[in-house]
């Protein structure tokens, strides 16, 4: 503090100096000696108390600051810590990650909140290895109610990396009023339904679809955004990533965007747009819904697949929504995408077990509980603390909540988001390559060889 | 002979008196960043571990890569239809406001105000302004009979619809403008108006030379800034539909922060500095015939 | 020589004419259809703040808001530390004009009326400091900050513009440019000073242009949202693009748009008032009269 006051007070002086040399229109000064002297005067600001100070990098919004809440009652639990939230809007949370490590500023705690995901900060050597300080502190995920299958996903070749604190599913919202509407019956909430087929989904979809040149009556039966577009061929049992992917850290040794199986699943996706002609295009989805918003929160679609995000707004739709399974789609292990966000340990931590502290603090059943409320409903993956989230909605029975979450997590995979390397950049690339295909002036036969090549040359950077 | 010499000096002791905050700046806060940014250019740097050297590697790989081509077209037809018709519309506005009219300072505020809204604001309501199904642009287009375009979500309009947004932001060029007329005596004016000159005539012979060099900076600063374009980019098309908006400096950032690549991304900025440099020499050189300074010292 | 004067010129007292003329109803009738277009982003803005968070998901959107939220313009101090950071964007906002006024003008001046050696050299580097973007220098100039220990403070965005401006320098270079050199000869007769001239020639007869520093410095000091997010980190510096970059930031919740268009509303109030001061320099600028 006192030596960047100093570092001003030269460069005003230097500043004033010359004014003053100007306005007597006497000799000068040499301009080189003061600016020598601005550019020196720095120092490290050292403090050696015992405390420490970690930073918990996140996101600047309402559902992610929330944990600032929290701090007061972890550091009188342990005065030795000291939590310091650094937070940024979503668009420049990767930007300011990135320059705060290469500053040397580099947060304890974060998560992959940014366009990338844990696969990309794991192979470019940014997280800390957690496995040691888990066995020295005796962690059990266990005792936080964190299920097994989760704790693997962080895991890479034994060593655990980061640990589940929130989790999103796939599900499916429906617009109550539109069954009613055409006199459906509400879709299943139970996974087991055997008659729930993709196929069933679409002739349900064909009775809600309205196609009229008055816009404001046009409405869609299905809008199928399950996961992100590359992950898309899995629910129907394609697989575009070869196997290793899943155990090496995220790299891929081959892809298989080309292979029939893929394109042919595209394909049905494709058909609900142009042959069934039960969803909307991308063009007019983006214009009902605006710029980051869901057609569904407009009352235009009947049933919307997609993150259970979508039920965070749901208080204030202005029509009655319920919650359902994924129908079935071919793939006997998949149906549901999992998004669980890790606690992750940045390597330029200084203070890693006082970090690891905090995480612990974090996931435990009551502070997980206290989340829920203080973020607005942010899923937790305390199975325990799960049961106060499925009650969080207005006019959504619980019951069904809570079949549709646990009936996600048994046939739920990953997000492909979260587990391959290089990722915003595939991402980038799927969304520009696609495109043509999703306002039908390209078909699949053409652009998947395009997207097999380049998804070939990104993994390989 | 010892009297030119001793004005000689004079004059440059007293350009750098003046010039020096700006020198000591430059020397305490840019010159540290734009050297590291040109020694980063040079080497492998993924931001996390430490740049290591690869010499012209970086210069070589951009001109066998897709996406910087693209980037390049994008950017310049962007910049060469952009600059040149906002150029324009400032003048107009400002010859138009620089008349004593009605409402002056009502109309003047108007045109100046979409330059005042921030960017996520504007963004937003441009996303309803060319919304092809309710979206006002097509709205007006359908008056004369035009179906529109889906504009933003189109490859080939999207660009287009970029460039046109700027144009409401010729409120910035036409302040300067303004600005620049108060320069013009009025009594010269008067002087060709009582001589019979006409309105074209006076302006092309007495306005246009005096407001010259606001023309040029205008016409640079349009030039640097448009080549840097990126906030429209990110915040509205994320260099999308299908690349048609996939800028030079989009390029730029997502080769820095999203591919980890640092010392690529300073290659692509000092590429771009250079070409940039080559073409404000240019207009500087050929500006030398018209722009007209009254002063300067040059004796 | 002529007798050099510089005088107040009043444009309405100068042009006297009575008689309508067609030129200025065709003007006239430009403006008011091109001021239409400028100001439906204000109308969109106005309208949408007054909305309710339902109405705002309504499809088509409503033109109009069909009950007027007023208590919108309250709940913006609720969901942000509002009052905070329009103050923050306040005292940087004004500091940095302060700043780029006084070293802009110094800088551009020294620029603009001395062919000192070097010249050329200098305005060459100075235009290349606009020509990097600043993607590319953001990671070391953050080194450089943190070095200096200016994390978490106004420094890092008020203090370099105490060391001009590379764009407004131009800008004020161009303009001082266009002063007649007989004017300040006839200065240096008089035995003034060359900071003298500076403050009592150059500046009073370069009004407009200054004023256009001013509302340009304010409007980019003002509107900036990367280097406060790279630099601030408590909350309570946050300045109010950074606020209200928050309301849009989450990816799992419906946007508040209704109110990031209060907040941008209140937000334009300072730069309007600027405005409106500023814009007298335009009418009542200082015009040269009697050279030659």
């Amino acid at each position: 503090m006192n030596k960047n006051r100093k570092t001003l007070v030269t460069l005003i002086a230097a500043t004033t100096l010359i004014v003053t040399t100007l306005s007597g229109c006497s000799g000068g000064k040499s301009v080189g000696n003061i600016a020598g002297e601005a550019n020196g005067g720095t120092a490290n600001s050292g403090s050696n108390s015992e405390q420490v100070t970690i930073t918990h990098y996140t996101i600047d919004s309402e559902d992610r600051t929330f944990i600032e809440k929290l701090i007061p009652e972890f550091e009188k639990e342990h005065p030795n810590i000291k939590v310091k939230v650094e937070k940024a809007p979503y668009e420049q949370f990767d930007s300011k990650l990135q320059t705060l490590i290469a500053g040397g500023k580099s947060p304890d705690v974060t998560s992959h909140y940014g366009y990338g995901g844990f696969a990309e900060y794991y192979n470019k050597d940014m997280l800390f290895d957690m496995t040691d300080l888990i066995k020295e502190e005796g962690f059990k995920s266990s005792d936080y109610n964190i299920p097994d299958d989760l704790m693997k996903i962080y895991t890479v070749k034994d060593r655990t990396y980061g640990i589940p604190v929130n989790m999103y599913v796939t599900l499916m919202l429906y617009n109550k009023d539109m069954f009613d509407a055409a006199q459906l019956s509400y879709p299943p909430s139970d996974y087991e339904d055997k008659n729930w087929t993709f196929a069933a989904m679409v002739e349900e979809a064909k009775k809600m679809t309205v196609v009229s040149d008055n816009i404001a009556k046009t409405q869609y039966g299905v809008d199928f955004t399950w996961a992100e577009r590359d992950m898309r061929p899995l629910y129907f049992g394609a697989e575009p990533y070869s196997e290793d992917t899943w155990t090496n850290g995220g790299v891929p040794s081959e892809t298989h965007f080309d292979s029939p199986e893929v394109i042919a699943a595209y394909q049905k996706l494709f058909d609900l747009i142009f042959k069934d002609k039960v969803s909307p295009n991308s063009e007019w989805s983006k214009s009902v819904a605006g710029q980051n918003g869901d057609p569904f929160v407009a009352g235009k679609i009947g049933m919307s697949i997609g993150g259970s995000w979508n039920l965070a707004g749901a208080n204030d739709f202005p029509f009655k929504i319920g919650v359902a399974a994924v129908p079935w789609g071919g793939n006997d292990q998949v149906r549901s995408t999992l998004y669980v966000d890790p606690l992750l340990i940045l390597k330029d931590s200084k203070h890693p077990k006082e970090a690891f502290e905090w995480i612990k603090y974090l996931l435990t059943t009551d502070v997980q509980e206290k989340s829920i409320e203080l973020s607005g409903g942010n899923p937790p993956v305390n199975t325990e603390a799960a049961e106060v989230y499925y009650k969080h909605f207005e006019g959504i029975d619980p019951a069904d909540v809570k079949k549709v979450y646990e009936g996600a997590i048994k046939y739920g995979y990953e997000s492909y988001n979260h587990l391959i390397t290089n990722y915003s950049q595939i991402n980038d690339m799927f969304i520009n390559e696609m495109q043509p295909v999703e306002t039908g002036h390209k078909t699949l036969e053409e652009v998947m060889p395009v997207i097999q090549k380049k998804v070939t040359e990104i993994i390989k950077r | 002979m010892s009297v030119n010499l001793r004005e000689s000096r004079r004059q440059t002791f007293y350009m750098y008196m003046f010039i020096s905050p700006w020198i000591i700046g430059f020397l305490a806060f840019a010159l540290y960043p734009i050297l590291s940014s040109l020694y980063f250019s040079f080497t492998d740097y993924d931001i996390i571990h430490p740049p290591r050297f690869i010499g012209l590697a970086n210069y070589t790989e951009m001109f066998h890569n897709d996406l910087f081509w693209k980037s390049v077209t994008v950017t310049l037809r962007y910049t060469f239809i952009s600059v040149p018709v906002q150029l324009l519309l400032a003048l107009g506005f400002a010859l138009l406001l620089h008349q004593t009219i009605p409402l002056r300072g009502f109309f003047r505020t108007a045109m100046y105000f979409p330059s005042m809204v921030s960017g996520v604001a504007m963004s937003l309501l441009w996303y309803w302004i060319f919304n092809p199904q309710i979206g006002l642009f097509n709205y007006i287009l359908s008056w004369f009979g035009i179906q529109g375009p889906a504009w933003l979500m189109n490859p080939d309009t999207a660009l287009y619809a970029l460039i046109i947004m700027t144009f409401w932001t010729a409120g910035s060029g036409m302040i300067l403008f303004l600005a620049g007329l108060q320069s013009v005596p009025a009594s010269l004016i008067e002087a060709a108006n009582l001589d019979g000159a006409g309105r074209f005539r006076i302006f092309l012979n007495i306005t246009l030379p005096i407001i010259s060099p606001v023309l040029l900076f205008q016409l640079i600063m349009g030039l640097i800034d448009s080549f840097q374009v990126f906030t429209q980019a990110f915040v509205m098309t994320q260099g999308g539909p299908n690349y048609s908006t996939w800028f030079y400096v989009y390029n730029l950032y997502t080769s820095a922060f999203k591919e980890y690549r640092a010392g690529y991304s300073s290659a692509l900025a000092w590429v771009l500095l250079v070409v940039v440099m080559l073409f404000t020499a240019i207009i500087m050189k050929l500006s030398k015939r018209y722009v007209h300074y009254e002063g300067g010292g040059h004796k | 020589m002529s007798i050099l004067k510089a005088t107040s010129s009043r444009p309405s007292v100068s042009r006297p004419r009575p008689k309508v003329e067609p030129v200025k109803v065709f003007s006239f009738i430009t403006l008011v259809v091109t001021t239409f277009l400028m100001l439906l982003p204000l109308f969109f803005m106005v309208s949408t703040s007054l909305k309710s968070k339902r109405e705002m998901l309504k499809f088509p959107p409503t033109f109009l808001p069909e009950s007027w939220q007023w208590s919108n313009y309250k709940d913006i101090f609720d969901t942000l530390q509002f009052g905070t950071m329009y103050m923050n964007s306040l005292i940087i906002a004004g500091l940095s004009v302060f700043g780029t006024l006084l070293s802009s003008a110094l800088v551009a001046y020294g620029f603009a009326r001395y062919r000192g050696k070097g010249n050329q050299f200098w305005f060459i580097l100075l235009l290349s400091t606009m020509m990097l973007p600043y993607p590319a220098i953001m990671i070391p100039q953050f080194v450089l900050f943190s070095k200096m220990n200016w994390i978490d403070t106004f420094l890092p965005l008020v203090v370099p513009a105490f060391f001009g401006s590379a764009y407004n320098i131009f800008l004020l270079r161009q303009f001082f440019t266009t002063l007649p050199d007989e004017l300040f000869d006839a200065g240096r007769i008089d035995g003034c000073g060359e900071l003298r001239m500076w403050r009592t020639i150059a500046l009073p007869l370069s009004g407009p242009a200054l004023a256009t520093v001013a509302i340009f410095a304010f409007i980019y000091s003002w509107n900036d949202l990367l280097t406060p997010v790279l630099y601030l980190s408590s909350s309570e510096k946050f300045t109010l693009p950074v606020g209200m970059a928050s309301l849009t930031s989450s990816r799992f919740r419906i946007p508040p748009w209704h109110l990031l268009m209060v907040a941008s509303v209140l937000a334009m109030v300072p730069i309007v008032t600027l405005f409106a001061v500023a814009q007298k320099q335009f009418v009542e600028g200082i015009v040269l009269t009697g050279i030659k």
